[in-house]
């Protein structure tokens, strides 16, 4: 009811035990305060939203596929907007108010990853993976910590960042590909490929490592990865810009 | 008398077939239509074969399809030089004339239509994730298709061009940029003396919708993949309310810009569209609705 999984499906857990997002089913609708959402297609999925009276969702301008002519849309207030800009980050985030519907849809296949958050909770997101939240939620970004992660973390130099206070809210993102989960204990690290983070609980730090390559007499490489640290959820992309080849 | 009519393409039909003979859709599936309405393009069923006169075209693969035609004697399709996949070398290839090729040029359409004639096999595909979209058109019926969404027509398809007519202008009195936010150009296809087939390639996911007499619809201009050419468009403007956002550069625009479809038609939309173009102020555009919250 809150994010749309099939309950009749059993978790799909590799040996090395990353959890695969559930493929949400078409025309798949679940609620969050007193609206819904509805999830239509499966190669790049569009959220159609039915936004009741008092709720509002936010979201980057540009993923707005259609909406009903009669919803309102309104600017959210976003700190460091010189920064946001330097860093990459949408300039402006909008918020559409209800009554009514709204849809979008990212540009790339992929999968929805809806993410309910309950009070208290905190979660980085890549920048630019963000797909829409409900007004419940409090939006802001962090800067990523260190010279050797802005240049070679291939995250950019800022993350988004989701915080639930007294009450629940609905969170989805757009991962590319095909989305898995892994829940790493305190103290556990896992190195990640930097295009290939999606999401991340707060408490699970990131940071970048170096690995040289020696490639022949004179040839020498750095191969650059994402060391994350328990505890908490991390969640990656299969399909990503690679680091440092561009392609 | 059958009487059974396709729910994607309206053509009347053969139920007693696991996909419609003549768009390839899959007969045995109930509809997913969203709340609002939309209707999701069921992709084409892999290897599903099209009948078109006395040639049939059977779509290979789910995630970027290709569309192989085995044509007959005397029979023709044509198609962007570019969406070629293989052909038998028995088929005869050439190019088709275009008119206009300097604007087409200049409007980034392609250039270079090629015509296949059967005898023998040829297969286009476009290069992206997406669906193949088979549309049956009987004689005298048009549609309006989206630039580079078209991948292949049969011969008795006429082929034409027109303006979107749906643009607006940035810049200062220095220098001033033209955008044409759905292309400059739409195509137009109209089945001349006998019913054809139109195949398109869309990115994403493809949904439908059947808008009534002046009912009323807010899209991604880049989104709209055809339409029935009795729907009409034009641009809207939408101003979001600003609530306290600094504007650190007072020659940014906070708006956007989508299209405006007013029935009565069907319209159909792909969940990939292109990012709108930036945030400069618009000193003049075409006919457009305005909405400031």
């Amino acid at each position: 009811m809150t994010c749309g999984a099939p309950l009749d499906i059993k978790d799909k857990v590799s040996d090395s035990g990353w959890r695969e997002a559930p493929q949400l089913r078409d025309m798949t609708e679940f609620k969050f305060s007193n609206s819904t959402c509805q999830v239509e297609g499966q190669l790049v999925p569009v959220a159609e939203v039915t936004l009741s009276p008092q709720d509002a969702v936010y979201f980057e301008h540009h993923l707005l596929l259609w909406k009903d002519e009669s919803v309102p849309l309104s600017s959210l207030k976003t700190a460091g907007g010189m920064k946001r800009s330097i860093g990459g980050m949408p300039h402006i985030v909008t918020v559409a108010n209800g009554p009514g519907r709204i849809a979008f849809s990212r540009d790339a296949p992929g999968e929805l990853v809806v993410l309910p958050l309950h009070p208290g909770m905190e979660l980085d997101v890549r920048e630019h993976a963000f797909l829409v939240a409900s007004h419940s939620i409090q939006y802001s970004f962090i800067r990523i910590k260190g010279l050797a992660n802005m240049l070679h973390g291939g995250n950019g130099m800022f993350m988004d960042r989701f915080i639930t206070q007294q009450y629940p809210g609905l969170l989805m993102l757009h991962g590319n590909g095909n989305v898995l989960e892994r829940t790493l204990r305190p103290g556990e690290k896992i190195l990640v490929e930097p295009g290939g983070f999606l999401y991340k609980d707060s408490s699970v730090t990131m940071n970048t490592t170096q690995i040289p390559l020696k490639t022949g007499l004179l040839g020498h490489h750095n191969m650059y990865l994402a060391e994350m640290v328990g505890p908490g959820r991390v969640g990656i992309q299969s399909m990503y810009v690679h680091h440092g080849s561009g392609e | 008398m059958n009487t059974y009519v396709c729910r994607f393409c309206r053509q009347p039909s053969d139920p007693s077939q696991p996909t419609c003979p003549l768009c390839g859709a899959p007969v045995d599936i109930r509809d997913s239509v969203s709340e609002s309405g939309w209707i999701e393009q069921p992709p084409i069923k892999d290897m599903a074969r099209i009948q078109f006169g006395q040639s049939h075209c059977q779509i290979a693969g789910t995630t970027v399809p290709v569309a192989e035609f085995n044509l007959a004697q005397q029979e023709m399709v044509y198609f962007s030089h570019h969406v070629l996949l293989w052909a038998d070398p028995a088929t005869r290839m050439q190019n088709m004339s275009l008119r206009g090729g300097w604007k087409r040029m200049m409007a980034g359409m392609p250039l270079i239509m090629m015509e296949a004639h059967g005898p023998g096999h040829i297969a286009l595909s476009d290069n992206h994730a997406g669906e193949v979209i088979a549309l049956p058109l009987q004689h005298g019926q048009s549609m309006w298709v989206k630039e580079h969404r078209f991948l292949t027509a049969t011969g008795n398809i006429r082929y034409d061009w027109n303006s979107n007519d749906v643009w607006f202008v940035t810049g200062d009195d220095n220098e001033q940029e033209t955008h044409y936010p759905m292309g400059q150009f739409g195509d137009i296809f109209t089945a001349t003396d006998r019913p054809g087939l139109l195949l398109l390639h869309a990115p994403g996911n493809v949904f439908i919708r059947d808008l009534k007499q002046g009912e009323s619809l807010l899209i991604q201009p880049t989104s709209l993949v055809y339409r029935d050419t009795s729907v009409r468009v034009h641009l809207h403007l939408e101003y979001p309310r600003n609530m306290g956002f600094p504007f650190w550069h007072s020659r940014l625009d906070y708006r956007n810009i989508l299209v405006r479809l007013v029935g009565p038609g069907r319209v159909a939309v792909n969940s990939v569209f292109e990012r709108p173009e930036g945030m400069e102020p618009i000193r003049n555009h075409s006919y457009a609705t305005r909405h400031r919250w």
